[in-house]
């Protein structure tokens, strides 16, 4: 597994096929066109260009915490406080049930699959107004800029799965019972943050472009973000909503992802199969259609950097 | 096979003004986000680049000259992917390295190490050749001790000596530089010119822009000439550079024209021409003969005093001045000629411009009233017998090329011994 991810971004690779692959594409020839080359030619480019994505991703970890003294702080008050007045709010004043689990737990793993989602989008949708200077000067595949964009979400993410074990352990002691499920199951919840990842990939294809071009999108995003996580099962579980409206739910495909995980990972609710397809499926389409636009409008979108 | 190939290559950017946006956008306009589709009201076409085309054999070492504006970056900036091209196509082979902006790769906050292998990423490099580099880099950089700097911290010298050193190490097959001798002390714009000039010979193409022309002559091997976003000339870097830098003295003249005084309330220069000795007028100044400045000069007062002088000028350069050691003294009004020699087998093969200038005084005031005629003339300096060439550059020829009187005979002393 180490293996196969160090190959992925090339750390790897035998020296010798290494130069063999270098000696192959540079006797290639290559075209520069209006429009873009060959879409098979372009995959093949990024891959080439692979290294650069784990750069760029170390550089924006670095610019979000360089210079602060309390640098290990923040990245760690700033996921909790909103956590902790929501579970006050909504697990204490409220009493929004959560399946039998301590609320704080039910929303921390909930917020945590949530966060990797809005973070990553609103990071991604930055991608490539954050590497201006970087674009304007060198050539790179300008696709790997927003990928590399969700570094900054990918440490929260971690930092939040810390909290969630140091929760769970306290948990343990205080009522004895371990509330995480370890098992196969939470392979389905790594599945889930996976594709989590994917879609706001996919989604920040569209929103990095057009951010370049108005700078509002990155604003709105915000907006629209906060109608979005209510309308997925973060704060409440799926089980309060009557079936009969589930398949409404369900068409937003945050919703299967955030119900897979709190799964996986707490044991509550239920795999929800038919949901999960064809939020794969939408995912796909997604995805599909935002490296077409990214690769139509990117050229022209860098000249309005 | 040629390296590159630009066919008919285009940029065109569209320039909305800004008054007239407040008036005729609509929201769907501005939510509009490729130039050129709906309907185009007070959006203005600007073409950088018009319609270019040129093929470059590998081991060249192209000089592009131009001036500010004229679409050289540009031109660049599409050869090295950064933009994308509004029409035509450019076919290549092999690695390109981009010098757009030296440094412009590289992340201050991390050390000469990590950004050697980051610009390594940037450029296609496969991680091992880069590690195999990593040395040769440093030291071509005079950075050995420093690796494990972060690049903030070096002074501005050290970061641009390491920008060139990483671009020319990564083993280019086409390299894009964009002023990168504009800075840098000279030690070092010399090395680079050497390592430039060497990797040449090694088949490495260059695609280089600068407005230094002495460099440009120096490393390149055909020139080619942008103007307005089109090819002007293309060809023999000296032949291109005369051109090109007389075409800019002219314009520099003209604009200075209003400046430069023909006629005044006592004289009027009517024409300045290029005469033979049999007194014809000739357009050009064969080398071997004597030439003569023709200066017709209508005097509309008695009794002026005269004193003119000449300047000679080729590439930019003011060759010299030369000026009347006498001061003539002018009778009734009318037409008067004055002719200054420009000796046989002094000029070289080169464009020459002159600007004449005659200090009018009139009676006895101590008033001085001058009339100057920039660049009043210009010429080709041309041999008429084949001249005795020594293999190399025609610039290394000079600017001028007066025939000395040489002598060659043996000692006296050294025939007694024999």
């Amino acid at each position: 597994m180490l293996l196969a991810l160090r190959r992925l971004f090339g750390l790897a690779d035998t020296a010798a096929a290494e130069e063999a692959a270098d000696r192959d594409w540079r006797a290639r020839k290559w075209v520069i066109e209006p429009t873009r080359q060959a879409f098979r030619a372009r995959v093949e480019e990024v891959w080439r260009y692979r290294r650069i994505l784990w750069f760029l991703a170390r550089q924006r970890v670095r610019d979000r915490y360089e210079g602060m003294t309390l640098g290990p702080f923040w990245l760690l008050a700033r996921p909790l406080m909103p956590i902790l007045i929501g579970t006050l709010v909504f697990g204490g004043l409220l009493g929004v049930a959560s399946d039998r689990v301590p609320y704080f737990l039910f929303f921390l793993t909930g917020t945590s699959c949530w966060r990797i989602f809005e973070r990553s989008l609103l990071w991604v949708t930055r991608g490539l107004e954050n590497v201006r200077a970087l674009v304007k000067k060198v050539y790179f595949p300008r696709i790997i800029a927003p990928m590399a964009a969700v570094s900054p979400a990918l440490t929260e993410f971690i930092v939040l799965l810390i909290l969630l074990v140091l929760a769970s352990i306290f948990y343990w002691f205080k009522d004895g019972v371990m509330y995480l499920q370890f098992g196969p199951r939470m392979l389905a919840a790594v599945g889930a943050i996976l594709l989590t990842v994917f879609f706001a990939i996919s989604v920040g294809l569209f929103t990095s472009v057009l951010q370049v071009r108005h700078r509002d999108v990155r604003y709105s995003m915000r907006y629209v973000n906060q109608f979005w996580m209510y309308a997925t099962p973060v704060i409440y579980p799926m089980s309060q909503i009557p079936p009969k409206y589930h398949f409404l739910m369900y068409l937003n495909p945050m919703a299967p992802l955030v119900e897979t995980y709190k799964w996986g990972m707490l044991g509550i609710g239920s795999f929800p199969v038919m949901p999960f397809v064809s939020a794969v499926i939408v995912m796909t389409i997604v995805f599909v259609a935002g490296l077409v636009f990214f690769n139509r409008y990117e050229a022209a979108s860098v000249d309005k950097l | 096979m040629d390296s590159l190939v630009v066919e008919h290559l285009g940029k065109c950017y569209v320039i909305r003004r800004g008054a007239e946006k407040k008036q005729t956008s609509t929201f769907r306009d501005r939510l509009r986000i490729s130039p050129g589709d709906g309907d185009n009201r007070g959006a203005q076409e600007f073409w950088a680049l018009r319609e270019v085309s040129f093929r470059v054999q590998p081991g060249t070492i192209l000089g592009i000259i131009g001036a500010n504006g004229a679409g050289k970056t540009t031109l660049l900036k599409i050869l090295a992917r950064v933009i994308a091209p509004t029409t035509g196509r450019v076919v290549g082979v092999g690695r390109v390295v981009s010098l757009l902006e030296l440094g412009a790769g590289f992340d201050p906050d991390l050390p000469a190490y990590d950004n050697i292998l980051m610009n390594a990423a940037m450029l296609g490099v496969p991680k091992h050749e880069a590690l195999k580099r990593i040395d040769d880099i440093l030291s071509f950089a005079e950075a050995e001790q420093f690796g494990a700097t972060p690049l903030k911290h070096y002074s501005s010298g050290m970061y641009l000596r390491m920008a060139f050193s990483v671009a020319i190490n990564m083993n280019p097959d086409i390299l894009l530089a964009d002023e990168i001798l504009a800075v840098g002390d000279q030690a070092f714009q010399e090395r680079c010119l050497q390592r430039v000039e060497q990797e040449g010979r090694n088949g490495l193409t260059v695609l280089f822009v600068s407005h230094d022309m002495d460099a440009i002559m120096r490393v390149c091997n055909r020139v080619i000439w942008i103007n307005a976003g089109q090819v002007m000339r293309m060809g023999e870097p000296e032949e291109i550079v005369d051109e090109y830098q007389n075409a800019v003295w002219a314009q520099a003249d003209a604009s200075r024209d209003e400046r430069g005084r023909r006629a005044n309330r006592f004289a009027e220069v009517i024409s300045v021409r290029l005469a033979s000795s049999a007194g014809r007028d000739i357009g050009g100044a064969p080398i071997s003969d004597d030439v003569y400045v023709r200066v017709r000069l209508n005097a509309l007062k008695r009794r002026l005093k005269i004193k003119c002088a000449l300047d000679l000028n080729t590439r930019g350069h003011l060759l010299f001045r030369s000026t009347d050691p006498a001061t003539h003294q002018l009778g009734e009004p009318g037409v008067y000629e004055i002719l200054a020699k420009i000796p046989a087998n002094l000029l070289a093969e080169a464009n020459y411009s002159v600007t004449v200038s005659c200090i009018i005084t009139w009676k006895d005031e101590p008033q001085e009233y001058p009339l100057v005629v920039y660049n009043a003339l210009t010429f080709i300096a041309y041999a008429t017998e084949e001249p005795l060439t020594v293999p190399g550059r025609m610039q290394k020829t000079g600017l001028i090329a007066p025939r000395l009187d040489w002598t060659v005979r043996q000692e006296e002393a050294s025939a007694a011994r024999a």
